[in-house]
Formats: structure tokens, sequence, C-alpha cells
């Protein structure tokens, strides 16, 4: 498919090592002899272009797909090394969006401030070659805000997604950045301690479609009341924030019943069962729902989720220690389209609540971190589930090397995570890494 | 099994396979397209594959001639690097030289398998470097101003996973 013709890349590099050789920049090379000279310096050429004159024009294009092809075998955050090795390297890894993917651009907004303005319109515009639609502030304070507004126009119609984390933006900044971004639909406001609800009821527009909060210290009920109001569209809502109550969950309008598919509300402390009450009642389509952390729910709590929210795909339940083996048994005989389920810290569910789950033939993922009190004989369950892709069972203290030797009866497992298990030995990493060749096993 | 003889660039000629030598799609397709299939004494001349370069491609398409088809390549995903048979590790326990040689044999040969776990070899010594380092490990020349290498370390220190 792409690839690339290599006699044409010797023939131009070799081409273009006889010219250094005939005095233009030499290397010294003791490698006259031999037809393309030194292996080295041919491919010195290949990754970046040699710099040579102005006729390697068409050398560059050859050279260039080789390199994309090469950067493929990096991650998005090892290609941003990469891209600082040589203008050739940068130039080829910013000419593709794809390369970075999976990142977000953090500005430093204090470190920002002390550039000079042309230099921060030439960080906006590089983000702009990179095909960057997403863009988080961190630190900003409302002369910030306005400084993106003035310095990076464009943003307007490309940042899709915008995150302001640490930030003392205040309510009028906030307004003005938002005015700005006519084309975003994600925002993200974390540890915004200045922004206030009043803030949020005259900022959100109904073109945003996700929203997070978390950790401000002015969101309470009153912001869910303007999330209710004023984004019709919502498609995905995290909220983190101590002191929203169970009322607040009964804001939601029926349109937002229908377009609302994912709600993650972390450590929501306050929330009881009530609040899920609420939530079975208002929000019927939910798909995903976490309830990590609100520490109050419990086996009821669960059994109304269970009974009501049948399109569930993925449920959170880390840090409810309330929840015991009878939550999976709710679990386990209504959410048949459940593929991720997620028990992190749920310190009373044993081996029996394991059994209920093992029946789950659509359960793809299984987090059961720290869950202290499973053995071996849980894990036996968990050997029938033929479909497990994922499965972490970091910091169960009881399991035994041979009650994990067990489960290389998973064949499609994808990640095994085993951090802190005391069970684990270096023998039982051999074991299952030989046995699971193309799962990914963690110590 | 017909074989068929594989010349190198220094004059050396090789005897091998014919579905071994079809590893490579080049060979592949001159046979196709030249007919020589069944022609027994026709050379095919490799210009650009030195001897001792071709001798261990031809060592590694021996071993490796019957993996199923290498998947098609999804030019958005990243590839792993942290897969690579024992065998071919050993295979390429080879000086830097010997491995870019290789990386451009295989590409001229077009020897999809070779290439990949060429390149993931390479990927993995300069996995984790700085670009100083990777810069030494080449040879290739910091062509930045000072001003223009702070802009990229910004644009690029500045980014985190989601």
């Amino acid at each position: 498919m792409s690839s690339i013709s290599a006699q044409g890349v010797v023939e131009r590099a070799s081409a273009e090592l006889s010219k250094r050789i005939n005095g233009l920049g030499l290397r010294g090379s003791k490698h006259h002899s031999t037809k393309g000279g030194s292996v080295m310096e041919r491919v010195t050429n290949v990754f970046c272009g040699g710099g040579g004159g102005g006729s390697a024009a068409g050398q560059l294009v050859v050279d260039d797909k080789f390199l994309a092809r090469f950067f493929l075998y990096f991650s998005p955050c090892e290609r941003c090394v990469l891209a600082q090795v040589c203008t050739r390297w940068r130039d080829v890894l910013y000419r593709s969006p794809r390369f970075w993917t999976g990142l977000v651009p953090v500005l430093q907004c204090r470190e920002m401030r002390a550039a000079q303005g042309n230099e921060r319109s030439r960080l906006y515009s590089s983000l702009l070659r990179r095909g960057f639609h997403n863009l988080c502030l961190m630190g900003a304070s409302d002369e910030d805000a306005l400084d993106l507004i003035n310095s990076f126009p464009l943003a307007s119609k490309h940042i899709h997604t915008l995150s302001l984390r640490c930030s003392s933006i205040t309510d009028r900044g906030l307004e003005s950045l938002l005015d700005h971004l006519q084309a975003l639909y994600e925002l993200e406001l974390a540890g915004c301690n200045e922004i206030t609800e009043a803030g949020l009821w005259a900022c959100l527009n109904p073109r945003i479609v996700s929203l997070t909060l978390s950790d401000c210290i002015n969101v309470a009920d009153e912001a869910v009341g303007a999330v209710a109001q004023l984004l019709p569209a919502l498609y995905e809502f995290s909220l983190q924030a101590y002191h929203v109550t169970d009322a607040a969950l009964g804001y939601f309008s029926p349109k937002q019943s229908n377009s609302l598919n994912i709600l993650r509300l972390h450590s929501c402390w306050e929330i009881t069962n009530h609040g899920v009450v609420n939530i079975v009642h208002s929000l019927p389509n939910l798909t995903v729902l976490s309830l990590s952390g609100c520490s109050k729910i419990t086996d009821d709590g669960v059994e109304l989720i269970a009974e009501n929210l049948q399109k569930l795909r993925s449920l959170d339940l880390s840090w409810c220690p309330r929840i015991t083996d009878a939550a999976l048994e709710y679990i386990a005989c209504d959410l048949n389209q459940l593929e991720e389920l997620t028990l992190d810290r749920c310190v009373h569910i044993t081996d029996i609540g394991i059994g209920y789950i093992s029946t789950m033939l659509s359960l793809s993922a299984l987090y059961l971190r720290w869950c202290s009190q499973i053995r071996d004989f849980g894990l036996q369950h968990l050997c029938g589930m033929r479909n497990l892709q994922i499965l972490s069972l970091a910091g169960c203290p009881l399991l035994t090397s041979s009650g994990l030797s067990s489960l290389i009866q998973l064949r499609h497992m994808r990640e095994l995570e085993l951090t802190n298990c005391p069970g684990a030995s270096k023998e039982l990493f051999d074991y299952l890494r030989e046995h699971l060749p193309r799962c990914l096993v963690i110590e | 099994m017909p074989n068929i003889k594989l010349r190198s660039s220094d004059g050396e000629t090789f005897e091998v396979d014919v579905e071994i030598a079809k590893c490579s799609v080049t060979i592949k397709t001159m046979l196709e397209d030249l007919g020589m299939d069944e022609e027994e004494e026709e050379v095919v001349p490799l210009p650009n594959v030195n001897s001792a370069i071709l001798k261990k491609v031809i060592q590694w398409s021996t071993y490796h001639k019957d993996d199923p088809p290498p998947p098609e390549d999804d030019e958005n995903k990243e590839k792993r690097t942290d897969d690579i048979s024992s065998w071919d590790a050993d295979f390429l326990k080879v000086d830097q030289g010997t491995l870019f040689e290789l990386i451009l044999a295989a590409n001229y040969l077009d020897i999809k398998g070779l290439l990949d776990v060429t390149c993931k070899t390479v990927a993995n010594m300069i996995k984790g470097k700085a670009p100083e380092e990777i810069r030494k490990t080449f040879n290739i020349k910091n062509d930045f101003t000072a001003s223009e290498e702070e802009q990229v370390r910004k644009e690029n220190e500045w980014c985190e996973e989601k």
C-alpha cells in the first residue's frame, strides 16, 4: 500500500551524497568507493532529507512518505518529542491531524503572559495547523480569556472543545469567551472557583452537548437547574460537586430525557436513593451512569437502576461502600445490555455477588479493584465469562497464585490488571503472558 | 518446488524457493508481469540490495513463509511495537547500519512484515529519548533557530493525553 520507492530514495540519496563529496558540506565519509555511501548517510537522508540544496524537492516527498509511515509506530505523546527533533520531522507530523488525535493542548496561562503577543499568535496558529479542535486553559484569568479572543480569532470557528482548569476566570470572562467560541459544543470547568451559578445561567448556550463541572466551589443545585433549562441537546453531563442534593436530579426536562445518554455524578456525597428515584424517572434513556463515590447509595438504589434503566451499557458504582451482593443480583437479573461494570472499593462484595455477575453474557469489562473479600472461588465464576475482555483485580488481597492462574481460560482477554495483588508472583505473570499472548497483563 | 535465482547488487546469485521469493511483492509482481514463472534460468537482478542484506532477507522470508498475510494498515491507529517475536528480536540483533539496510531492502522489495518489524525495532530504539539523543542516534542536524526551538518545545510539552 504505502510502500515507498526505496530505489528512488537510494538513487537520490547517492546523488545527494556525491554532491556533498564534491565539496558541498563534505562529511569525511570513508565510503567513497561503495556505491551509495555509508548506510548511515543514506538513512539519514531518508530520515531527515539531509538538509541539502534546493534540488531536494522531489526527494523530500519520498522521504516524507517514509517518515509518515514510521511515525505511526509512536503514541501521540511520543510524537510530541519527535516533533522537536528537526523542522522536517516537525513538518511531517504537523501536517497530519491524525498524528495528534487523543491529545489536548494545555496552555499554561501564566507562562503565556510572559510571551510576546506575536508568539502567542504563532502558538495558536500551530494548533490549527495540527488540526486541534480542543483547547485547555490552565490558570486562566479574565485577561487571558480576552487575550485569546484577540490573538486567536479563528478559534471562533475551529475550537469545539474547551476546558478551563484551576482558573480564576469570572462570570464575565467566561461569558465573553463563550460568546467568541461560536463552534463550541463541549465545555469543561474544573476548579474554577470564581464562576457562580448566575454566571452559568448567563453563559450556557444550547449548542453545548457535553458539559463537565468539577470541583467548582459555587456549583450546587441551582447550577444543575441552569443546565437542565438551558441545554436541551445535552448528551453527556459529568458533575462532581459535594453540595448537589437529590432535588437537583429532578430538574431535567423531557427533552433531555431523550438526549441525555451519559450521566456521571462523581463524589456527589449528598445524593441518596431519592436522587436515584429522580434519575430513573427523568432520564430513562441513560446508557452510561456513574455514581462513583456517591457513598450514600445502597442496594435499594441499585434495584431502582436495574429495574428502570434497561438501556445501560456502562455502570460505575465504585466507592459506594454500602453496596452488597444483593445489588449485584439486581444488576445481573435486569441489565442485560450492560457491557462495563465498575465496582472498585465495594468492600462488602463477596464471591456470591461475583457468582451473579458471572451470568452476564454481554459484560466485556469488569473492574473489581480493592474488593477485599473476593477469593479464588469467585475467580472460578469469572473464568466462565467467555466474553470478558478487560478485568481488573488490582489490590484484591485474598487471591492466590493458583487461583489467578486459572484466568488463562479467559481466551478473549485484552487487558488484565493485577497491580498490588499479593498473590501475583513473577512466575504467575510469565505464565499468564505465555498463555494469553494477546492480553496486556499489567503488573 | 521450483526455485528462482536472485542476484544482489554485488553480483552474488542466490537460489531460493519461488514461494519464499514471493514474500516480496516487488518480486511477485515482477514474476507475474514478466511471466517469468516457469523459466528456470531467469535471474532476477536486485540492484539495490547487497549480498549480505539479501542473505538476511532470505533468511527472514524463509522463517516467515507460512505467516498469514499481515492485516491491512489502519493508518489512524498507533501501531504496537512491543509485540516483536523472540525469533525476530534475535534476528534483528545487528548493528544499526545493517538494521537500516534491512529497512531500505524491505521497502524496496515491498516485504511488509519485515518492514514492519524493522521499523518497530528502530522505533523502540528512540522511544523515551529526548530530541537531542534522537538527533545523535540518527545524525540529524538541529535546524531550528533558538526561538523556533522554544516555540516547538512549548507547542509539544503543553500537550497532554485527553
